[in-house]
């Protein structure tokens, strides 16, 4: 495997974003090369849940929702003409920052729901079952109670299991927004091991507020940003040591130091 | 060695709940001298009882709450005591007035309860026919066909315009909406005369429990589209974005998670909605010819509902007819009530069924 030749998976060009009339991101160019773990840090409200949105077309759904800027998966706009929003959200998982179980659901049909809900065929449901339950280190904890409603499962198990259901889906490109915000450390080591090995597999953008998480997890970093009402815009983008260790911008370095505002 | 901590029984009281006897005494007082002192007031100058609630035992009443409140919690005693009596007092008067209604019927109504008033219908019964004879089964019967023929149509058609008020973004929505709710206070003896001149007067239609049905139609919609639309509105927007983002095309998103968990309160918006109609008694007059036989056919010939029976009975005016129509608005009600105990328990339901066993 080679990582530094990776073409640029997912890449985004001169994204805008507004809500009604007021502009919330300008401007974002970013690129997400394969296999690469890319960490959108910033303080609340610039806009990182926004962007994340935009890059499989969630943020569409949102009905005050503007955009400009197209997002290139492969090459190819997925805003484009005759682009069904449906198929890029197959490709491009998504895991929100709340865990969302379906209520109606036992664990198991939790993990397949994906599938059903996108038509897909398939014949093993156990096997998917067990494996995406795995990668998302929660089967152990659960594997003698699948048929058991998902709800039953506390905040942090009830955030794995929703990313062991966007894993089922096996998509090319995986988001995730604040995943282990409801985390205890120990989970929360243990779904940083989880992107590790996932991104052997797939292209992660992962949304943190904990910078030694970024730092952890991600190769690269970009920092957005929104001043005082203007829209949120990237500071910095580089390698994750870089934007830590030799930021350019005096922004940057005083948000990962920790002294900002 | 670490020490296990023991489990201890629950204490009798939890610290919030502790009184003393000086409150125990005060507060028992101010709860029962107020109403002897209205009570021997009344008496001696015989005052009518209404206006002797109000106008003596309600002041009476909160001046001594405040007294007992303002001594006990200060101010906030004081504004707590008149919030409680006003509550107190009201919400009594309700349930009093709902009780003896619901009580009258029962009293008027038992007596006529036996087996042959349900399971016979009136054919040969006139309105002086000992009591023992006749029943309102064919209405039971009449009113089933009629309401089930009015519920299937319905129910489409609400449910049909509950999604669309969730689940679109279209403009209209608004003017959608301020229609149902106006049909809501629609009075339901138009929506019969609606039926009965655009169908019956003009001739494309005799008065069958068809036109009867139609004539329910209007005033059910509007319960079961708007109940609805509460159930689908509660669904989390979050399950939403979870299917739509896992790649749901908006109809799969609908039917495999949406509509499973607004499924009880759809449930219950039908359950009302036929609470609703069961008791219509203007639109049947004027739609549906009477029947004193059993007819379940509602595209052909008379047919008799509960209401209109009770209603028939009531206007015939002799003893027995009047007793007949007490049983029918017992019968009425006990439909009602179990209806509305179904609503309750499906409303109540769990979402998710119990986990199953474990291998
Ligand atoms: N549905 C919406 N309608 C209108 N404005 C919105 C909506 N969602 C977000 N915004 C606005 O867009 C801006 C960016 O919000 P966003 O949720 O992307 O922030 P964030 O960086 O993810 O913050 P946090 O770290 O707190 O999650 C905020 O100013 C927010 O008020
Ligand atoms: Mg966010």
């Amino acid at each position: 495997m080679n990582l530094s030749t990776a073409t640029s998976h997912l890449r985004s060009e001169d994204i805008n974003v507004w809500f009604g009339e007021r502009h919330v991101l300008a401007d974002v160019n970013l690129d997400f090369p394969s296999n690469q773990v890319t960490a959108l840090i910033g303080p609340s409200g610039c806009g990182k849940s926004t962007f994340l949105r935009t890059l499989n077309r969630m943020h569409e759904l949102i009905p005050s929702a503007g955009l400009a800027g197209s997002v290139l998966l492969d090459g190819q706009d997925i805003y484009g003409d005759g682009v069904n929003p449906v198929d890029v959200r197959i490709k491009i998982g998504m895991v929100f920052q709340k865990p969302n179980p379906f209520p109606t659901m036992s664990i198991k049909e939790n993990i397949l729901s994906g599938l059903k809900l996108s038509g897909r065929k398939f014949v093993n449901g156990d096997d998917i079952v067990e494996t995406s339950l795995r990668r998302a280190s929660i089967w152990n904890e659960v594997k003698d109670r699948l048929g058991e409603p998902a709800i039953s499962l506390s905040g942090g198990q009830q955030q794995r299991l929703c990313i062991a259901r966007s894993l089922a889906m096996e998509p090319e490109v995986l988001l995730m927004d604040e995943p282990c915000s409801a985390l205890d450390p120990g989970s929360t080591r243990r779904i940083e091991e989880t992107i590790e090995e996932l991104s052997e597999a797939m292209t992660i953008v992962i949304v943190t507020h904990n910078m030694q998480q970024a730092q952890r997890v991600s190769h690269q970093t970009a920092f957005f940003l929104a001043e005082d009402g203007n829209p949120g815009t990237v500071v910095e983008f580089g390698s994750t040591d870089d934007v830590f260790n030799r930021p350019v911008d005096a922004r940057t370095n005083d948000y990962v130091n920790g002294h900002f505002g | 060695m670490a020490q296990v901590t023991q489990a201890l029984p629950r204490p009798k009281q939890a610290p919030w709940q502790r009184r003393n006897l000086k409150n125990i005494v005060l507060i028992t007082l101010a709860s029962v001298l107020p109403s002897l002192l209205a009570i021997a007031i009344t008496v001696a100058f015989s005052i009518d009882g209404a206006i002797g609630l109000v106008a003596v035992f309600l002041p009476i009443q909160i001046l001594a709450t405040v007294a007992v409140g303002q001594y006990l919690y200060k101010k906030r005693g004081r504004q707590d005591a008149v919030l409680m009596i006003f509550t107190i007092f009201f919400s009594t008067l309700v349930v009093v007035l709902l009780t003896s209604v619901l009580v009258s019927v029962f009293q008027r109504g038992a007596a006529m309860m036996r087996l042959s008033f349900i399971s016979q219908n009136a054919t040969y019964i006139s309105s002086t026919t000992s009591l023992d004879y006749g029943g309102l089964g064919h209405a039971m019967l009449g009113s089933l066909a009629i309401v089930g023929f009015t519920t299937l149509v319905t129910v489409p058609l609400g449910v049909g315009v509950a999604i669309y008020l969730t689940e679109s973004r279209s403009g209209s929505r608004g003017i959608v909406r301020s229609l149902i709710q106006s049909m809501s206070g629609l009075p339901s003896v138009v929506s019969g005369m609606f039926i009965y001149s655009a169908l019956i007067v003009t001739g494309v239609s005799h008065q069958i429990g068809l036109t009867g049905s139609l004539a329910l139609i209007p005033l059910m919609l509007p319960t079961v589209a708007r109940v609805c639309e509460e159930a689908l509105r509660l669904v989390p927007g979050d399950l939403r974005s979870a299917a739509l983002g896992l790649g749901a095309p908006s109809y799969r998103m609908f039917l495999q998670v949406v509509l499973p968990a607004a499924r009880t309160g759809i449930i219950t918006a039908v359950l009302l909605g036929v609470a609703r109609v069961i008791g219509e008694t203007a639109p049947l007059l004027l739609t549906v010819n009477a029947a004193a036989n059993t007819n379940l056919n509602i595209f052909d010939g008379p047919i008799e509902t509960l209401p209109t029976f009770l209603f028939r009975n009531l206007s015939y005016g002799t003893d027995n007819s009047i007793q007949r129509a007490w049983g029918a608005a017992l019968v009425v009600l006990f439909l009602v009530l179990i209806i509305f105990t179904l609503a309750r328990t499906v409303g109540g339901d769990k979402k998710v069924a119990k986990p199953k066993k474990r291998k």
